[in-house]
């Protein structure tokens, strides 16, 4: 895997100068980014993954990503690529969407190789709702040794709406066998017209909440979520099944699904709480 | 430049509404002019305005497509269609418009791989190129079937650094709809803007709008303007035409028909046009002109009072003038004036006219006889009953002695002659035996006629008229001739006769009279004296002798032109120096010539000859002179250039003892009837004798005329008489012979004795005074004795 580091120093702010633009090409002709903030040696690294269709400059995963490496912690903040070179916008919901959770999950993997070259061995991935999501599918298949552990924000599983979930994944199953090549058209979390490609959806659909307990419950490092009290995004019962999973989590009052305005210092709060309980990385 | 003497008042005014007129227009074209030259630059302005908002809008089109290229080039979703292009159409035809990165309708937007060729191809209604054109310029403009196309490249790079190419984008826009939609353009005319661009043609982007025509949306508040201008000029010039024209009403109703009209009426009253009656005029509104008005009103009427005095005045000297005074009917110039009018009136209404000529027989008779103031009683007589016989609106003219004419209009011959008639029979039944008159009192009437279809002769009437009263005065005639009818007969003999032809011939010809000259012999001793000149006509070879013509001469009225033609050829023969100096002449003039003024003249003038020859007047048919006074201060005149006076034919009845008494008569010729009395031994010889002898002691020197016998010759002498004359002592002979004579006789016998001839004269050219005290001494002596 050819690896490209784009190191650009900007020497205006001082905080930037702490900063690396990091592309890797995760696909033939599919380059994706990640801002690299450099922290501590000592300290584990934290991948931060962003929101579904979003990218790194998300406001709460930028806030947080700061917060983290003024608290000396290393933090990779990637911006998934949807299959979408260089994607830097948000991806809107009416777009083509090519990319599958497997895509996802794969560049996840890819960011994890590289904090590991770059000498990170003691890892924790840091999720905010879909990339929660996406970061516990990473979780669920073969995680790697350098992953400490796992931190989900306004974990949220993969809304469909109103449709059957039973059926909508038989129907695509069914274009996936058949070859279909033509877009479907699906609610699909906060997009109510989600034009994808039926593997592609399928892939996400599988996600809901049982899948998400389930990989929480199997989770192989220690989890840690942090829900807002007032998501109301999220599934009514879903905090609460949470709860009755005994699943490690904080809940900040009167926050919304973005964790925004003041509780994003709740979030970076509880965030760094629980990654000073992490053990320090050894060194090699 | 020559200005008229003087204009009128209405050309003052043409001249003023002229002039305003011009000033008018000319304030009007210059505020047409300002009003253009605003307008122009308000126009200028506006299509500078529609200049700079089309050129911002094209610009600002060209900007908004170019930062459409630019976001389509930075966007995501174009860079992934570059990678993975299998839903391209969706991102071409949904995408880029859902996603706001077309916002235009006429818009379109393509993709074109790294290689150039079309990612997939376009459809039908809006193609694209299969591969990207190589234009150098980003953006260009095509001409597609009339359509203009706007066309944007712009590559697309894998990230902001541009470290690789993925690929191309293009950007296609309908230029014209896209241009002119924008809602910007307030001052151009969007259905006049277009672009010059050929089908098929390539223009640069930059090069566009040097290809963009326009015009610019006329300017409202200008328009407005403009007509607000033009609608308070053309009121304004309605408005002062009309008051023009009202005050030129006004002017010409105050002012100057008052003033025409009074000046018509001034010119009138100054050429003699003035009404006699003036209309009460009715009042004039301007003051002045009002008192001028009644001041020539008041004048009119004065000038109507002595209008009508001269017009009673000039119709009584009219009348008068045209009114003979003796017997009231019209005179000769009434005649000629109403002749000539009536000759006018002719041409318009043809008629028959006659021509009536009156004369009354052995008037001078009467006059003789019974003295002139019953003569003059006879002639009013004569005028009173041709009054009564004539037509009521016939006039009698009297045109001068006992002669008096009159016309009549439609009549015919047979009216005309009926008129002569009862002219007639008025005058024999008029009473002149009250006036003690015995003898019978005729009239002779002259007729001529013309019919209404030979007008063209009618100045020929008095003349025929003339011929046909002598035709009637002739012996034998019922004292009514109608020319042509009564005169034919003597027109054989007077007018178409050999000699009548001769006579015209003559005169019309002078060199055909002929002068011979018969000697008068001084008594006793014979010898010659002076020459008588006695005229002959040489016609056709032949020589025509007085008795032939004389007559003609007589009847046709033409002794003033006869004795014309025999002085022209006196005047000739004593011209040609033929005759001796010394040989005196005597030229024979007849009574009615003497008083006329041409004959005078020339007489005046022959006696340039009278110095070397001495010239003496014979006036025969004295009895005809009417003028006495007249004919005396002729002769008189005559005398003072020397021509002595004889009175022709003395004896007979056309040589009345009266005129040689009243004549101034030097030389009294005896008739030859009474000179053939002489040779007669009875008392008929004997009175001639005696008053022969009387006339000689009275100063009167005697000339015996027809002396053809000794016996009267020495009868002649024995009596004393000066001269005697006949065939006896010498023929007449033309003027050759009688030169030839007297080159051949030597001169003291040939050539008369100036000093004792009858015609001799003082050197200041009276008579010889001697002769003549003599003469009046024994004159007084007779009277005395015959008074005793």
């Amino acid at each position: 895997m050819r690896i490209v580091l784009f190191c650009l120093l900007i020497s205006v702010f001082p905080a930037a100068a702490h900063a690396l633009i990091v592309q890797q090409e995760m696909r033939p002709g599919i380059t994706a980014g990640a801002e690299y903030l450099i922290g501590e040696r000592s300290k584990p690294a934290v991948l931060l993954l962003h929101g579904f269709l979003q990218t790194r400059d998300f406001p709460t995963v930028a806030t947080l990503a700061r917060g983290l490496q003024d608290a000396g912690y290393p933090v990779l903040v990637p911006t998934l690529s949807l299959n979408i070179p260089n994607r830097a916008q948000s991806l809107a919901c009416e777009a083509v969407h090519r990319h599958s959770l497997d895509d996802d999950v794969a560049e996840i993997g890819r960011w994890v190789g590289w904090l590991k070259s770059q000498g990170h061995h003691s890892i924790v991935l840091v999720g905010h709702s879909f990339g929660s999501l996406q970061l516990l599918a990473y979780l669920s298949l073969k995680p790697d040794a350098a992953v400490k552990a796992y931190i989900g924000a306004s974990l949220i599983e993969a809304q469909i709406g109103t449709t059957e979930r039973p059926a909508l994944i038989a129907q695509l199953e069914e274009r996936v066998r058949g070859k279909q090549r033509a877009l479907v058209n699906q609610t699909l979390s906060f997009c109510g017209k989600y034009p994808s490609t039926p593997e592609g959806l399928l892939s996400y659909v599988h996600w809901d909440q049982t899948r998400l307990l389930t990989a929480l419950k199997h989770s192989p490092v220690g989890v840690k979520l942090i829900m807002g009290s007032a998501d109301n995004m999220l599934e009514v019962g879903w905090i609460k099944a949470l709860l009755n999973m005994r699943t490690p989590m904080a809940i900040v009052k009167g926050a919304s699904h973005f964790m925004d305005g003041a509780h994003e210092f709740d979030l970076l709060d509880h965030t760094l709480r629980h990654l000073e309980t992490i053990k320090a990385p050894l060194s090699r | 430049m020559k200005w008229p003497a003087s204009i009128s008042i209405k050309q003052i005014a043409l001249a003023f509404i002229a002039g305003l007129l011009v000033l008018v227009s000319l304030t009007g074209y210059f505020a047409a002019y300002q009003t253009r030259a605003v307008t122009n630059s308000l126009a200028q302005h506006n299509r500078s305005a529609a200049q700079s908002e089309l050129a911002a809008a094209v610009q600002r089109l060209l900007s908004q497509t170019e930062e459409q290229a630019i976001n389509l080039a930075h966007w995501d979703e174009t860079r992934q269609q570059l990678v993975l292009p299998e839903y391209y159409t969706y991102w071409r035809d949904q995408r880029v418009y859902e996603s706001g990165m077309l916002n235009s309708r006429f818009a379109r937007a393509a993709l074109y791989a790294q290689s150039g060729m079309l990612l997939a191809p376009s459809p039908a209604n809006n193609s694209f190129p299969a591969r990207l054109p190589p234009f150098q310029a980003s953006s260009w403009l095509v001409n597609e079937a009339g359509a203009i196309a706007l066309y944007y490249a712009f590559p697309v790079y894998d990230n902001e650094q541009r470290q690789a190419l993925l690929g191309h984008g293009l950007i296609k826009l309908d230029f014209m709809p896209a241009l002119l939609q924008q809602e910007v353009l307030h001052f151009s005319d969007t259905s006049s803007v277009s672009l010059a661009l050929k089908p098929g043609e390539i223009l640069a982007a930059q090069e566009l709008f040097s290809r963009l025509s326009f015009s610019a949306h006329p300017d409202l508040n200008q328009l407005r303007f403009q007509t607000i201008l033009s609608r308070t000029l053309l009121g304004l010039f309605v408005l002062l035409a009309a008051t023009t024209l009202l005050g030129f009403l006004a002017y010409d109703r105050l002012l100057m028909r008052p003033l025409g009209q009074l000046s018509q009426d001034i010119d009138a009253m100054q050429h003699g046009r003035f009404n006699p009656n003036p209309p009460r005029s009715p009042a004039l509104r301007i003051s002045e002109l009002e008192n001028i008005r009644r001041s020539l009103h008041d004048y009119q009427l004065q000038l109507r009072e002595l209008h009508g005095s001269m017009e009673n005045q000039n119709r009584e000297f009219h009348s008068q003038a045209r009114q003979d005074a003796l017997t009231g009917c019209h005179n000769r110039r009434a005649y000629e004036e109403d002749w000539d009018d009536f000759r006018k009136k002719l041409e318009t209404s043809p008629q028959g006219v006659a021509f009536l000529l009156f004369d009354c027989d052995r008037f001078k008779t009467i006059n003789d006889t019974y003295g002139h103031a019953k003569g003059d009683r006879v002639l009013s007589i004569i005028a009173d009953a041709l009054v009564m016989a004539l037509r009521a609106n016939d006039r009698l003219y009297r045109l001068g002695g006992d002669e008096f004419a009159t016309f009549l209009s439609r009549t015919t011959p047979a009216q005309a002659k009926q008129v002569a008639q009862r002219c007639q029979s008025l005058i024999d039944a008029a009473g002149f035996t009250e006036l003690g008159i015995v003898e019978p009192v005729g009239l002779s009437i002259g007729i001529a006629f013309c019919a209404a279809d030979q007008l063209e002769h009618i100045d020929e009437l008095p003349k025929q008229a003339d011929i046909a009263m002598y035709t009637a005065k002739q012996p034998g005639r019922n004292r009514i001739a109608l020319y042509g009818e009564d005169t034919e007969r003597a027109s054989q003999t007077l007018v178409a006769s050999r000699e009548t032809s001769a006579l015209f011939q003559a005169l019309a010809a002078p060199g055909m009279i002929e002068m011979h000259y018969q000697a008068i012999h001084g008594l006793p001793g014979r010898q010659v004296d002076y020459y008588e000149a006695l005229a002959r006509i040489r016609y056709h070879g032949d020589l025509m002798l007085p008795e032939a013509f004389l007559p003609v001469v007589s009847s046709r009225r033409l002794e003033t032109e006869f004795d014309m033609a025999v002085l022209h050829q006196v005047d000739a023969d004593l011209s040609s120096g033929l005759l001796p100096t010394g040989a005196g002449i005597s030229v024979n003039l007849s009574a009615q010539s003497i008083s006329r003024p041409e004959v005078v003249s020339h007489l005046l003038e022959l006696s340039r000859h009278g110095a070397r020859h001495p010239l003496m007047l014979e006036i025969t048919e004295t009895s005809l002179i009417t003028q006495m006074v007249e004919v005396s201060t002729y002769l008189e005149l005559l005398r003072t250039v020397n021509y002595r006076i004889a009175m022709d034919d003395f004896g007979t009845g056309y040589s009345p003892l009266r005129y040689l008494v009243d004549l101034p008569v030097d030389v009294v010729k005896f008739d030859i009837s009474l000179v053939n009395k002489l040779g007669k031994d009875n008392r008929a010889g004997q009175v001639v004798a005696d008053f022969a002898r009387m006339m000689s002691e009275a100063g009167y020197s005697l000339v015996a005329e027809g002396v053809e016998t000794e016996t009267v010759l020495c009868k002649v002498e024995s009596l004393g008489i000066a001269h005697a004359q006949g065939y006896l002592l010498g023929r007449p002979v033309p003027l050759a012979e009688l030169a030839a004579s007297l080159a051949r006789v030597p001169a003291p016998n040939a050539l008369p004795d100036a000093g004792s001839s009858v015609l001799a004269r003082t050197p200041d050219g009276k008579n010889d005074p001697q002769a003549v005290e003599k003469r009046d001494q024994e004159s007084q002596q007779t009277k005395q004795g015959q008074a005793e």
